[in-house]
């Protein structure tokens, strides 16, 4: 897998041209495999949550515990550049949070993962969550060995913003339109934005929801169990 | 912040492919990046101006970098289209496809070393 495929092309003069076609992310992804054979052996469904600052991943989180702790194991790492705020908020609703502080680095690395992955006992979790650094630009170049990448697209930052970061929305799975019960206060095109998402990514699945009002809530529920239960068949 | 976590990978990258003496020899590197990776090539060249005045290993060394368009493989068609505006349709056949052949890759494509 780390092998290279190096042909050493005619010298020019004393310069010796080597192709090479490394891809510059080689070291990560290798983790990232890692990771995912990892979690095929314990059968743990792995969700990376993506998204800008503010959109409403921990409040997503902390809705998702409360409605899912009792049917199914699952925790959530969480990162960010700084302080363990959010981890706190997770535990407040009684489930396992560790958090990855970056220290100024913008999104989450295989690495990263993979050095806390032990502190967590996969064994006996149905679902973890990585609560990516809100950022929806470096994060979607790195695989995190995840199954599904979910993205959150708050009514609050405008319906225009896939176009504007494709590559986050090419790579998602699901996106969640979150913050909902704004939209009647907000000029925000639900229409408008799915339109956007699938002209990127055909495939891109699509839940409106609220963590407040919990509008589609049950969807989204509907929708991890369901995946948790394929993760466990094959 | 990025730009300089990708020029370190770059560089442990090619210590870990060619070993750190070879390095001493190393003349230009030629990366590839796609326009969906992210990478603005003016600002990894700024990136990378920095790191070689940290690392003389690398003072002497060039980057030359290549962006390349976004391209996507319509199955149906055997066709390859240009993505315009990010709308990723097939231009034979208008349908969607999420194909991508060209456009993602952030590659290093070929280094040139001297070799006394």
């Amino acid at each position: 897998m780390m092998s290279v495929e190096k042909s050493s092309k005619a010298a020019r003069g004393n310069v010796q041209c080597e192709n090479t076609n490394i891809h510059l992310l080689k070291a990560n992804d290798y983790v990232a495999e890692i990771i995912r054979s990892k979690m095929k052996e314990t059968s743990t469904l792995l969700i990376n949550v993506t998204s800008s600052a503010g959109s409403g991943k921990t409040t997503l989180m902390q809705k998702t515990a409360q409605r899912l702790k009792d049917k199914l194991k699952l925790a959530v790492m969480v990162g960010d550049l700084e302080t363990e705020r959010d981890a706190d908020r997770i535990r407040q609703t009684g489930i396992f949070a560790l958090q990855i502080v970056t220290g100024g680095i913008c999104h989450l690395e295989a690495q990263m993962v993979h050095q806390i992955l032990d502190q967590f006992d996969l064994e006996n979790l149905d679902l973890l969550f990585i609560e990516n650094v809100g950022n929806l630009v470096c994060p979607s170049s790195f695989d995190l060995g995840e199954d599904y990448r979910v993205t959150l697209m708050a009514t609050t930052e405008g319906d225009d913003k896939p176009k504007k970061y494709p590559k986050m929305f090419l790579t998602s799975d699901l996106m969640l339109v979150s913050k909902a019960d704004l939209l009647p206060y907000l000029p925000f095109s639900v229409e408008a934005v799915v339109k956007d998402a699938r002209e990127i990514n055909h495939e891109l699945e699509v839940i409106q929801l609220s963590s407040l009002n919990e509008e589609g809530i049950d969807e989204w529920c509907e929708w991890l169990l369901a995946k948790v239960q394929e993760k466990k068949s094959t | 912040m990025h730009e300089t976590s990708i020029i370190n990978s770059v560089a442990r990258t090619l210590e870990m492919e060619f070993g750190e003496e070879r390095i001493h020899s190393l003349e230009r590197i030629f990366l590839k990046v796609g326009i969906l990776s992210n990478i603005e090539p003016r600002l990894l060249m700024n990136a990378f101006e920095a790191f070689q005045q940290t690392y003389p290993t690398f003072s002497k060394v060039s980057l030359e970098i290549e962006s390349t368009p976004l391209v996507i493989h319509c199955a149906e068609c055997d066709v390859d289209s240009e993505v315009q505006n990010y709308r990723f349709v097939c231009k034979s056949c208008g349908q969607p496809s999420k194909n991508v052949i060209q456009g993602e890759e952030m590659l290093i494509h070929k280094v040139e070393f001297n070799d006394e």
